[in-house]
């Protein structure tokens, strides 16, 4: 587990969803990289009914790199409530359709192949919300360390290499807040989720 | 208000007035009960009416019923009237039947018409014999039951006070009880030996039945149920040979758990044995079958068949699952598999019924049965079976039962795939077994090699401490390599940690260095160790010597390229100055010892050196002839060399 970085690919008007990631895989490949399986984070929204007052919503995802584990948002007003499960607790939001439903439509994902080049990790998602493709997500993880603040300058020079200019100097905001903490699989969600939330604004593809 | 007047609103009269008082009350009668009702409505049933004038009838009954019924509808009051024709018809026949009787009976007081005779019955005959027969054999019936049952309480009583020694069934069967799982079904009682409850999943049960010793012998006779006289003669005379039986109680186990099972385990070197392997009982385990055992030793040897059968099938299940670079063999009742390159373990399931032929002498095997192979497979099965129903805490009663406790926590804490997957490894009882066996074998080969090199080498002492703290796959040795007398001034030590195919070698000063299975690396590094420890050993004498350590080459570039390592030499100088030793060790030919002097006592000047002070530059090494040197051992005769160069 080490320091994960998302990273938003523009989408050009000549290409296509899979051309991007065709595009972009024949370039990590010239690099050197494996491919290793395919990859999977999807993210389901439960809304709490109305009669229990204040609007609640639960974000549950889930990392096909902990396949054990169920991650769960809870936001209440300002409030934000992580929680890490195993498999049942998607059985007990089954249970609890009186209190949260879900909104099917806003099931948002993100799949594709998944790639290792020495100590990085890369995976290429298209981003898909209810079968609409929705734009492409790039996640680069550094493997070998797990305080951002010293993996930062590696992994921008590796996304720069690769991606492009794209990549801001900057750290992304929610790593800027944790430079120097142990980087933790929630983070990764976190970071997930911030990202699913501005492709569900926007109604184009970004 | 003289002109007002009462009014009163009643109720419609329903039922009929009974009188009227003068004070003008009207009593009315009580309503009709229902029974009441019947009996009304039965009485205006004309019996007498036939069939024929039924329909009218019941017209004319119908109307009148309708108005006592307040009903309105003829239609339903029909349908419900007709249970009652059957009632009326019964009746209206009974009523007939009567008639007639009485009419006869009428005719016949008369004595006119119609007299009443007795009719002559003609007598039974009673056959005094059949009936004599007939209470014959009910009596000898009972009598039979009565006296099987004296017979049985006298035989009781008789065996009591004949064999005060004998136990009492249902004292021995309370002793069962106390070790064993029985249960009654029906009349009989059958008991558990399997391991089932202590976590087997073994599918074959191990079911006994429990009966009482002395009913034996009258089963085979006659079946218990029949309560024949002969049959309790019988059971009588041969009460007495039972009697010579300890126990009151016999178990009955089924035939293929009876007798001795073992499971054997041998270690083979030679290739050309495998197929002769020939799997006999053990002499000890050969006289023990017969049926006079105590029911307490038949059972524990009933649950060791049962016990080595489900670990031979286990073992035969996994030997053929496993993927293993030479694969498994599972022949008959014997698996095989290749421990090292040469070495094959054999594991066999030995089964002796007891009632085949007495076993010859059983042929002497090439390599003995590994006992503690053996007590290791027992121990790794029963594992298995404590983990079967040993669950770890805690775990929540809606949760799956069977995964780790790290499995349990895997979600929770947002294990990866790499943890998950190596969660998901889990060794089988052969591969440990394997494993044992590899390690036993390189426990065996490291042990062989320190003690030759041991014996082969005296003049540094190689002491070897084998660790107490061991695994069953993982142990440790501590070489120390030091010269008699000179412990305190060199001492070179190192640990080999034996594992399973390979040995780890960490050298005193933090070097590490991996070995495989083979011997002869272990072998060569001694030897390096040994003549790198006599060159540390010069250096640390000279030092207490007060001699100059000048040079020191662990890898010596010089001389004839050695078959293991690098020759290693030091040079020395004496206090002074003017003598020098200079020594070369190798571990192919030993050690090389030199001297030089300079500047030498005795000089002659000559062509080329004509000044004694060229002399001061070092001469020439002359080699000491080391075999004939004075001293103990190798540093005991440096210490002399340099002590007489000093002195000299």
């Amino acid at each position: 587990m080490g320091v994960t970085v998302l990273q938003q690919f523009p989408m050009t008007e000549n290409r296509t969803g899979p051309q991007t990631i065709e595009f972009l895989t024949k370039r990590i490949v010239a690099l050197g990289a494996v491919q290793t399986g395919q990859f999977l984070v999807d993210c389901e929204t439960y809304m709490s009914v109305p009669q229990l007052g204040v609007q609640k919503t639960v974000h549950v995802l889930h990392n096909s790199e902990q396949p054990a584990s169920v991650f769960a948002v809870l936001e209440s007003g300002s409030k934000v409530v992580p929680l890490i499960a195993d498999g049942l607790f998607d059985l007990l939001m089954l249970k609890m359709t009186s209190i949260y439903t879900s909104k099917k439509q806003t099931k948002i994902e993100s799949k594709g192949p998944r790639f290792e080049i020495g100590d990085f990790c890369v995976k290429l998602g298209s981003v898909t919300m209810s079968q609409n493709f929705k734009g492409v997500l790039v996640e680069v993880e550094y493997r070998p360390c797990v305080v951002p603040g010293s993996a930062w300058d590696l992994m921008r020079e590796f996304l720069q290499g690769f991606i492009g200019s794209v990549v801001p100097n900057q750290a992304p905001q929610y790593l800027q807040n944790r430079m120097n903490d142990i980087y933790q699989p929630m983070d990764t969600i976190q970071q997930y989720l911030e990202h699913f939330g501005q492709y569900r604004k926007t109604t184009g593809v970004i | 208000m003289a002109y007002s007047v009462n009014i009163s609103v009643e109720a419609p009269i329903e039922n009929q007035i009974q009188e009227i008082t003068y004070d003008g009350q009207e009593i009315y009668q009580a309503p009709l009960t229902l029974s009441e009702n019947l009996a009304k409505i039965a009485q205006k049933i004309d019996f007498t009416k036939t069939i024929n004038g039924d329909d009218v009838k019941k017209e004319q009954s119908d109307s009148s019923e309708k108005s006592e019924d307040d009903t309105k509808d003829p239609a339903a009051f029909q349908s419900s009237l007709w249970p009652w024709d059957s009632v009326r018809s019964k009746l209206r026949n009974a009523l007939t039947e009567v008639c007639v009787l009485a009419d006869v009976l009428a005719i016949a007081k008369e004595k006119r018409y119609m007299v009443l005779d007795p009719v002559p019955q003609e007598a039974a005959e009673v056959k005094q014999i059949v009936q004599i027969y007939a209470r014959k054999k009910a009596l000898a019936g009972a009598a039979s039951v009565l006296m099987m049952g004296a017979e049985r309480l006298r035989n009781c009583q008789n065996e009591l006070a004949r064999n005060r020694s004998t136990p009492d069934f249902h004292i021995e069967l309370l002793r069962l009880r106390q070790n064993w799982r029985l249960k009654k079904v029906s009349n009989s009682i059958i008991g558990d030996l399997s391991y089932r409850t202590a976590g087997s999943k073994y599918t074959q049960t191990g079911m006994f039945e429990v009966t009482k010793a002395e009913e034996e012998e009258k089963a085979s006779t006659s079946p218990p149920a029949s309560p024949n006289p002969n049959a309790t003669v019988a059971s009588g005379q041969s009460h007495g040979s039972s009697n010579t039986k300890a126990s009151a109680l016999r178990v009955t186990i089924p035939s293929e758990l009876q007798g001795v099972a073992y499971i054997e385990v041998l270690c083979q070197k030679d290739q050309e044995d495998l197929c002769s392997a020939n799997i006999s009982l053990l002499n000890s385990s050969a006289n023990s079958s017969n049926a006079d055992m105590h029911w307490q030793q038949k059972l524990e040897a009933a649950q060791n068949v049962l016990f080595c059968k489900e670990l031979f099938s286990q073992l035969a299940r996994e030997a053929v699952h496993l993927r293993a670079p030479i694969p498994h063999m599972v022949v008959g009742n014997q698996i095989m598999a290749t421990v090292l390159p040469g070495i094959q373990l054999i594991i066999g399931l030995c089964h002796s019924t007891g009632n085949d032929k007495k076993p010859s002498a059983p042929p002497p095997h090439k390599s003995d049965h590994d006992h503690v192979l053996e007590h290791s497979l027992h121990q790794l099965l029963r594992e298995v079976h404590h983990k079967n129903t040993h669950h770890p805490f805690p775990h929540p009663s809606s949760g799956p039962l069977g995964p780790s406790k790290r499995r349990c926590l895997a979600g929770p804490t947002a294990a990866d795939r790499y943890e998950l997957i190596e969660m998901t490894k889990s060794q089988t009882l052969l591969e440990q077994i394997i494993q044992q066996a590899q390690h036993f074998f390189m426990r065996l080969r490291t042990e062989y090699v320190l003690d030759t090199i041991a014996k082969e080498v005296k003049d540094p002492l190689i002491v070897s401490h084998w660790n107490a703290l061991n695994s069953p796959t993982q142990s440790c040795v501590k070489i120390n390599i030091l010269t008699h007398g000179y412990d305190i001034v060199c001492r070179t030590s190192l640990v080999v940690h034996v594992g399973e195919k390979s040995l780890k070698c960490v050298c005193r000063d933090g070097r590490v260095m991996h070995m495989s299975y083979e011997p002869q690396e272990l072998r060569d590094l001694i030897f390096c160790q040994i003549y790198q420890h006599q060159i540390t050993a010069v250096q640390a004498l000279a030092k207490c010597m007060g001699w100059q350590f000048l040079a020191n080459s662990s890898h010596l570039g010089l001389g004839a390229v050695e078959p293991l390592g690098n020759a290693s030499s030091c040079i020395l100088a004496s206090p002074i100055g003017d003598r020098m030793i200079a020594v070369r060790c190798e571990p192919q030919t030993g050690v090389q010892v030199a001297i030089a002097h300079s500047p030498r006592k005795d000089f002659f000047p000559g062509q080329l050196v004509r000044e004694r002070k060229w002399e001061n530059l070092g001469g020439s090494f002359k080699e000491v002839r080391w075999d004939k040197m004075e001293g103990k051992n190798f540093v005991n005769k440096m210490e002399l060399l340099m002590a007489s160069l000093t002195s000299s």
